[in-house]
């Protein structure tokens, strides 16, 4: 039986990543306790077990035939494919464009009232953007790996934008200006991930 | 046929399916087995594996070599699986588990083969009753040795819910072996 509070200073006490000074105080303890003695006895048996486990295991048959179908369908299938991540794109920027205006002020003739439609605009948000990841996650192997880099630094950056606003709008649902940052910054992630997406698929 | 890797990683590059079949063979073991035992389902494992494949084909000539050819397969590998999971999470709103844990079962003589094959059975079926999260985290730090870092980047949770997860699993799987 372990003693209360130490499961997770026993497993770091193991994986070795307790700092000296902790280690020895560890240490100390379970020279003293059976049950902590014994709980480490069995994480070591566990951790040599795992590490000897198979790391290759057959699969139940041969894989390659369905492989070498798709790659064959690939050389062919570019054109195609292009054209379908093209379409997709397109189609989750026009969502989000309509989304993102039940947000405008007043003013914009394509107002809804305050209040109305949040919960649909988050949701049309949240899937045009996932779809637009999902397909640059596809195709970011045709993106420079320094380009990759910038794409999701920006996307965190927008990212923290978009839940800062969130948050605000929370807090003052009826601010205009909120409203305004908000859709902003929407617009500006779905830009990136269509730029991001139009490179990879056009190189 | 020549069956060095460079050469061959070069040959596939430039497109020669034989040569990336050759790599294929040299590898599938370690990919399924790593699919396997992220997902604890046979078909879904052998779907992924292809899926592995067909990606590394796609970016093989973003492969500049810094590292093993192996290495970059299965982090590839563990990409293609987790946003498999990812999207498969958002579209049933539920997570992947096994109710048969004897699928785990497999042909006696796999490379890495231990003096005790019957414990190992015995901790690959505890692994596969795991929830979902604590095997995954499980299998990735303890069996495959990704540090909590790289698998909080790769399954998108924190690095203190990967530790969480890791010493639940152990917590359970010490639980499972000694009953």
């Amino acid at each position: 039986m372990i003693c209360p509070d130490m499961e997770v200073k026993l497993n770091e006490y193991v994986d070795g990543t307790l700092p000296a000074a902790e280690r020895a105080l560890v240490a100390a303890h379970v020279a003293g306790c059976a049950g902590c003695r014994a709980a480490v006895a069995e994480l070591q048996a566990l951790l040599a077990a795992a590490g000897a486990l198979p790391k290759s295991i057959p699969p139940r048959r041969d894989l390659w035939g369905g492989i070498a179908v798709r790659l064959g369908q690939r050389a062919t299938g570019n054109v195609q494919r292009a054209f379908w991540t093209g379409a997709l794109a397109a189609a989750a920027v026009f969502a989000i464009v309509v989304g993102t205006s039940r947000l405008l002020p007043p003013s914009t003739a394509l107002h809804r009232p305050a209040g109305q439609g949040w919960a649909a605009v988050t949701a049309d948000y949240e899937q045009s953007a996932a779809e637009l990841v999902a397909t640059l996650a596809m195709e970011r192997g045709r993106l420079r790996p320094e380009t990759v880099a910038l794409v999701e630094r920006n996307l965190r950056i927008i990212d923290a934008a978009i839940r800062e606003s969130r948050a605000a709008l929370e807090r003052d649902p009826g601010n205009a200006e909120l409203r305004q940052l908000f859709a902003a910054a929407y617009r500006q992630k779905v830009e990136l991930l269509r730029w991001a997406t139009r490179v990879a698929t056009s190189s | 046929m020549a069956s060095d890797p460079t050469d061959l990683i070069h040959r596939a590059q430039q497109g020669d399916q034989a040569a990336f079949e050759a790599l294929y063979r040299q590898h599938v073991g370690r990919v399924y087995a790593l699919c396997l035992r992220l997902t604890s389902d046979p078909a879904q494992a052998e779907e992924l594996t292809q899926d592995a494949f067909v990606r590394a084909w796609q970016r093989l000539a973003s492969f500049r070599g810094e590292s093993a050819l192996g290495s970059w397969l299965y982090r590839l590998t563990v990409n293609v699986v987790f946003l498999h999971l990812r999207g498969a999470r958002r579209r049933s709103l539920r997570v992947l588990t096994t109710d048969d844990p004897s699928a785990l079962e497999r042909p006696a003589g796999g490379e890495g083969e231990s003096d005790g094959p019957a414990v190992a059975l015995d901790l690959e079926r505890a692994v596969a009753g795991l929830p979902p999260g604590a095997r995954q985290v499980f299998v990735l730090h303890d069996v495959e040795g990704y540090r909590h870092e790289e698998i909080a980047r790769l399954t998108g949770v924190a690095v203190g819910t990967s530790k969480a997860q890791l010493f639940r699993a152990r917590r359970l799987l010490r639980e499972a072996l000694n009953r």
